[in-house]
């Protein structure tokens, strides 16, 4: 579909209204020249006021189109526009009385057609003004928009439109008619002009300037008025095209509503810094809220708490003591308008007078919320002094000084301690987010350790047809310090390691890592265990912090032979269940951690165990964890308890033996005991 | 809970262990140690009759002692710990290196002759 351009739109109307006027000009000259030499020139009057109405129109779309396009400029621009339109109005009018005060003794003087020629060019200015200046009124009635504004509004627009028209039933007198009319309008005007909302929104300077500018339109307004009916009585041979209602009324609107508004802003004047203030309270309050970035400093939120105290009271000197938060000194920070040397003083004279001293020498007093009173200070009578607490603790006091008596009233007191509350939540949350942060953060690293500590335990332990095998392990904190492991050499030798680092939590898991690497390291040799065990210890010495050791047992077993051969550095005696026997015992040899002897002589420390197994007999190696797991009594689930359960279940698959151990220990600590300790558990049974 | 009791004789300097040595504690004992170890002590006794339990931390503070006091010559006994507890120390094999004895008498006899 086919769409004008509003530009386009626009030209096309002050095209149209120019064509309008010179039309109006010449049918009105035409008439004037008919008049004055009393010929018929068959023109009706009724010609000129419809050409007058075609004309109100185009300029009415002209207008109301270009300044909706500008309708978010503030209001002094929109006031601005009227007052320069009304100068410029008033401006040529002035020239045209000047041009014919100069060519008072000419023949042109009397001429009545170049009179009726001004006449119109007047006329086409003042109702440019008028027009324009109702519509930028609109623009300031409807301001705060609500549904009975704007109906208001349009029945305004609708009763305009008929009064151009009231002109062609009239025949231009000023008939009871026409009074009711103008009266009705004047009435409209006034209860229009009731909607000024828009003036509370100008800071103190802007009322002032637009005070001015209305104080121009009104003075324009006025002598365009006069302009306009001094003519009609002046002038015998003349067209008279302002006995129009439209162009009385929009007189009547645009004076009455300049006026009521120069009024108001005249009256708002001194309440003004008023309004103001409560609109820097409210944005204060607003930026106070707004919780601050991660990133960001506290001590923003401060800096904007102090100027929003400051402002809301008026003070005339102000700083902040930030409270110390190990044993550094008292801070002070954000000092406004008052030198150190004031300020200590000061603070002095308030350390000794009463209601502060009080708050001052006990500042953890959670009860008050706020002090203030006077002060024996030469220069600064009156002190406020407001704590600010955040998660109950105390981070600092506001000191704001007045230099005069009483400076501080309720309703000032009432705003600081919003602002305060406010200032105390925003810090707190910050603190919060930073902690939260940092929590996630450490979380994370865990779950990363527990991930590759996980990945140290073997998922696969080597084995062959001669006997099964079954590993657990569970970490009571995120990462353990347990240690299991398996190693083939060939069909039929096979290593086995089971350790405990000492400690827990992260510091094991590092050490327990360490031990891995070793195993791996000297298995490869094939030495005997205590051999292995001398060098573990050896390489250990050089990396173990001085108070930590590991606990390990080493195994070597050989399937062809049937034999087993162990060392043990300290590590819990293993269970062995001996089915030729039928009971279950302990392996009872000499050992000695490893790392705890840091020398040459270790080695006498330790033992070597051998036994030939037989099939059906159970080879259990754990950690203490298992030993010292301890129920809500603080019973410990001890040897005996753990032996006793092999002697019941030897006869069940390693994997069945490895559950039912792990189903008794959890059974014993209960469900509501938290495991202190890591539990691991290798279980080896033999088949053939 | 641990509660660590420093008590100066004329010759020695007790040190009474009372409840359990555990990783959030070690810390204690080991500073404990230290004090006594730096008023210049050359005998020290630790009465562990009271020890409930003894964790690896614990332990591992005793044993990272054991060459300051052989270097310095310094008499280390512990005496009166319960069975439990004296098998936590015998499995390390803690007992090869720590002297331990039955009760302060003894302790105090195996000091006197050393």
């Amino acid at each position: 579909m086919f769409r004008l351009p509003n530009i386009q739109l626009s030209k096309i109307t002050v095209f149209l209204a120019i064509l309008t006027w010179i039309g109006l000009l010449l049918v009105d000259l035409t008439r004037v020249f008919g008049n004055v030499n009393e010929i018929e020139v068959g023109l009706d009057s009724e010609l000129t006021w419809i050409l007058e109405i075609i004309f109100f129109i185009l300029l009415y779309l002209f207008f109301s189109q270009s300044i909706s396009r500008h309708q978010n400029e503030n209001f002094l621009h929109l006031i601005w526009r009227a007052a320069s339109t009304g100068l410029f109005a008033t401006g040529v009018a002035l020239l045209i009385v000047v041009l014919y005060n100069l060519m008072e003794d000419t023949a042109l003087y009397s001429d009545p057609l170049l009179r009726n020629f001004f006449y119109h060019v007047n006329f086409a200015l003042t109702s440019l003004f008028l027009v324009s200046t109702a519509l930028l009124w609109k623009h300031l009635i409807l301001y705060q928009r609500s549904k009975a504004v704007v109906q208001q509004w349009q029945a305004f627009e609708i009763i305009l439109l008929v009064s151009m028209f009231f002109v062609l039933i009239n025949k231009n007198d000023l008939d009871y008619g026409f009074f009711f009319g103008m009266t009705f309008l004047i009435i409209y005007s006034i209860i229009l002009s009731a909607n000024l909302k828009w003036i509370p929104y100008l800071t103190f300077k802007e009322k002032w300037k637009s005070i001015l500018f209305l104080s121009t339109i009104l003075i324009c307004a006025g002598y365009l008025l006069y302009q306009t009916l001094d003519y009609s009585l002046k002038n015998p041979y003349f067209i008279n095209l302002s006995q129009n209602l439209f162009l009385l009324g929009l007189f009547a609107f645009v004076i009455i509503y300049s006026l009521f508004s120069f009024l108001v802003t005249l009256f708002n004047l001194p309440t003004s810094s008023v309004f103001e203030q409560k609109l820097i309270e409210a944005i204060n309050f607003q930026r106070l809220s707004q919780s601050i970035q991660p990133g960001e400093n506290e001590e923003q939120v401060l800096d904007i708490l102090m100027d929003s105290c400051m402002s809301a009271a008026y003070v005339d000197a102000a700083w902040l003591e930030i409270m110390p938060r190990d044993s550094d000194p008292k801070e002070i920070v954000h000092q406004r308008f008052i030198s150190d040397e004031e300020r200590l003083d000061v603070r002095q004279i308030m350390g000794q007078t009463k209601p502060f001293s009080d708050h001052l020498s006990n500042e953890n007093n959670e009860k008050i919320e706020y002090i203030f009173g006077k002060i024996p200070h030469e220069l600064y009578k009156s002190a406020l002094v407001f704590p600010i607490r955040v998660n109950k603790k105390l981070l600092g006091n506001i000191f704001l000084v007045k230099e005069v008596k009483d400076g501080f009233n309720k309703e000032m007191i009432n705003i600081i301690s919003t602002f305060v509350g406010q200032a105390s939540i925003s810090v707190e949350n910050y603190r919060l987010l930073n902690e939260a942060i940092v929590t996630e953060r450490y979380k994370e690293e865990l779950e990363i350790a527990q991930r590759v500590q996980r990945s140290l335990l073997p998922t696969e332990l080597h084995h062959n047809t001669c006997f099964e095998i079954e590993g657990f392990s569970a970490a009571a904190d995120e990462v353990g310090g347990d240690y299991y492991e398996t190693y083939q050499f060939d069909d039929h030798n096979f290593a086995l390691i089971i350790g405990d680092v000492s400690g827990k939590g992260t510091s094991a898991a590092f050490n327990m890592s360490q031990m891995k690497g070793i195993f791996h390291s000297l298995v490869q040799f094939g030495l005997p265990p205590i051999t292995f065990l001398i060098k573990a210890n050896n390489a250990l010495s050089h990396c173990l912090e001085k108070n930590h050791f590991i606990t390990t047992t080493y195994y070597l077993l050989d399937t062809a032979s049937k034999n087993i051969r162990f060392a043990r550095a300290g590590h819990c005696p293993t269970l062995y269940f001996n089915s030729a026997l039928g009971r279950s015992e302990f392996l009872k040899i000499n050992g000695m951690g490893l790392g705890m002897v840091r020398n040459q002589q270790y080695g006498d420390f330790l033992e070597e165990g051998k036994l030939t197994y037989a099939p059906r007999d159970v080879l259990v190696m754990y950690t203490d964890g298992i030993i010292e797991a301890k129920n809500l009594a603080a019973k410990e689930f001890g040897y005996d308890q753990l032996r006793n359960v092999l002697n019941l279940c030897h006869h069940l698959s390693a994997k069945e033996i490895k559950e039912e151990i792990i189903r008794k220990v959890y059974e014993f600590i209960g469900k509501d005991a938290l495991p202190d300790d890591d539990y691991s558990l290798m279980v080896i049974k033999f088949i053939e | 809970m641990l509660e660590i009791t420093l008590s100066k004789k004329e010759s020695y300097t007790l040190i009474r262990l009372n409840g359990e040595v555990d990783a959030s504690n070690s810390v204690e004992l080991d500073q404990a140690i230290q004090e006594i170890l730096a008023a210049g002590t050359k005998k020290i006794l630790v009465d562990g009759s009271t020890l409930e339990y003894i964790s690896s931390a614990g332990l591992g503070v005793f044993m990272s002692y054991l060459e300051d006091f052989q270097d310095n010559n310094i008499a280390f006994v512990i005496f009166g710990l319960n069975d439990k507890v004296q098998n936590v120390f015998h499995i390390l094999g803690l007992d090869q290196l720590i002297t331990i004895e039955k009760d302060q008498h003894e302790a105090l006899a195996r000091i006197y002759d050393a």
